[in-house]
């Protein structure tokens, strides 16, 4: 399914004034596309992965899947939280199969749907687990097989891997892309990890903040796998922390006070062998 | 603190217990009348010899079962229909709350009056003891699903129904659970106060016949039984459910 974004607001009501966070975005994912959304902490990207998913309503402008506008959520647009945001009394296949669950999928024909997907993201022998025995980066996939066994057109990330540590998570990019070319759904990946981003995507978006507004899209046309080291990637990142680096200041600069001061080289590239670049 | 092993922690409550019968042993030393510990389960062991004393105690034992199982379908009914529909908590939210402001006791003479000086007047002072706490400690967790739990529930499909029943009730269980600890004490403090002020045979019964005939180990003796049990089913029961459920929920590790 294609996802069209076009001329969105949206402002939050905030301490009785009102919060705009996105200001006149507009984006276009084509279907089967892997697109990222890049951008600093509070830069309004999580809500768009909301308005999307049909959690949130845009203040005004329009987003469409396939041409219609979203009403509401759908089995076909499914969600991984960053925070994983499972369901704590239910095992592995209990969350794993609550979608299909939801959508009436007659016991036998959900549970053998639910082992499929929990096999492909390695957790066969957590099936009986309960979350609170899972580390970060066993419930992220949890998370992603839940969201994967309703077998979504769309599959929206939003920073999925952010809390987890630097091995877990070059794991499981690798493994998401695995599934992403075998199943080939629309994805939006939201990070604000700029390796994860150039690494992972077709398409990256780099959004500017308070508000957000689309700063600048890059086409990475590196085919996978992609090296770390691969020059055109490095130039990629490279630009875009350019970019960024004025975005973070002037977040900084909003929290702080015009006080703070930030040298030339506050954005160095990444060093050989770092598994990503945060902002 | 010496660190006891896993397994072994219910001896922690031992050096409290053991300090507090010598200090039993010390004043029935001191003042005279006053019985000792080994008098008062002396009386204790004659009791369970005698069948009237082992009927009360059933009898006791059978009111509060009834009473706790009334009290666990009232109280998840209330509170359920309270938290789901509005109208339903416009009238009766602050009377549920008014209930529960009541402490068990002050039912008994209410109770007797609907239904004399009755097993089920007992029954019903249990009830209105205790599932207030219920009904409210429901009708709060399931106003408070968690927000990130929401969202992901309806990314899945759960919506109306569904959304309730597989979603908002689990969540509610941690706050349900508190709700029937808190209720037991409740509802024991209740059966006690039902029993003591209509003549049904039970604990609360026996306790004023041995205080009208004078009997101060007798009395104590029983006292100590309606602590022990009261305690003892809160730990062996409601502790470790709530502990079991607040480790799943992720509340506890």
């Amino acid at each position: 399914m294609r996802v069209e974004i076009q001329h969105v607001c949206k402002s939050f009501p905030h301490n009785g004034s009102t919060l705009e966070v996105l200001q006149d975005v507009s984006l276009t994912v084509e279907e089967g596309q892997f697109v990222c959304l890049l951008g600093p902490s509070g830069c309004g990207k999580s809500t768009i992965i909301h308005l999307i998913a049909g959690l949130e309503r845009p203040t005004s402008g329009h987003v469409l899947v396939d041409g219609r506008p979203v009403t509401g959520p759908d089995p076909s647009r499914t969600v991984v939280f960053q925070d994983a945001a499972l369901f704590p009394w239910l095992s592995v296949l209990g969350n794993v199969e609550f979608g299909l669950r939801m959508a009436g999928v007659e016991p036998r024909r959900r549970r053998a749907r639910a082992l499929e997907y929990i096999r492909l993201v390695h957790l066969s022998k957590f099936v009986h687990a309960y979350p609170h025995q899972l580390s970060g980066g066993m419930k992220q996939r949890v998370a992603i097989a839940r969201a994967l066994a309703l077998q979504p057109a769309i599959l929206l990330l939003d920073e999925p891997f952010a809390s987890l540590d630097a091995q877990t998570r070059a794991v499981l990019q690798n493994e998401l892309l695995e599934i992403w070319e075998l199943a080939r759904p629309t994805i939006l990946f939201v990070t604000h990890n700029v390796r994860e981003a150039t690494g992972l995507a077709d398409r990256v978006y780099v959004i500017s903040s308070r508000p957000g507004r689309i700063r600048d899209v890059q086409d990475v046309s590196v085919p996978r796998p992609r090296r770390a080291e691969d020059p055109v990637l490095l130039a990629h990142q490279h630009k875009i922390l350019g970019l960024l680096g004025e975005e973070v200041e002037k977040v900084l600069r909003e929290e702080l006070g015009e006080t703070v001061h930030f040298p030339e080289a506050q954005h160095p590239a990444p060093p050989e062998g770092s598994l990503g670049m945060h902002i | 603190m010496v660190r006891l092993p896993k397994g072994a922690t219910f001896l922690k409550p031992v050096p409290a217990l053991a300090l507090l019968y010598l200090l039993w042993e010390a004043t029935a030393w001191v003042f005279h009348g006053w019985p000792s510990p080994r008098a008062v389960f002396g009386v204790l062991a004659a009791d369970f010899q005698q069948p009237a004393f082992r009927s009360a105690l059933a009898g006791s034992a059978w009111r509060m079962a009834v009473g706790y199982a009334l009290v666990v379908l009232i109280g998840i009914g209330g509170g359920l229909l309270l938290g789901r529909i509005p109208l339903v908590d416009q009238i009766m939210g602050s009377f549920a709350v008014a209930i529960h402001a009541i402490p068990g006791a002050a039912w008994v003479p209410l109770s007797v009056v609907w239904f004399g000086m009755t097993e089920r007047a007992v029954i019903f002072t249990i009830v209105l003891g205790a599932a207030g706490i219920v009904m409210v400690n429901t009708d709060t967790g399931i106003r408070e699903v968690p927000p990130f739990i929401a969202r992901a529930s309806r990314t899945l499909g759960a919506r109306g129904w569904t959304y309730f029943w597989f979603v908002v009730v689990p969540a509610a269980i941690p706050k349900m659970v508190d709700g029937l600890r808190l209720a037991w004490a409740f509802g024991w403090r209740a059966l006690m106060a039902g029993e003591l002020l209509t003549s049904v045979s039970g604990l609360g019964q026996l306790l004023s016949q041995v205080a009208k005939a004078g009997q101060l180990d007798g009395l104590l003796a029983i006292m100590l039984l309606i602590a022990v049990i009261g305690v003892t089913i809160d730990w062996l029961i409601f502790k470790r459910l709530e502990h079991a459920v607040r480790v799943r929920w992720g509340l506890a590790s």
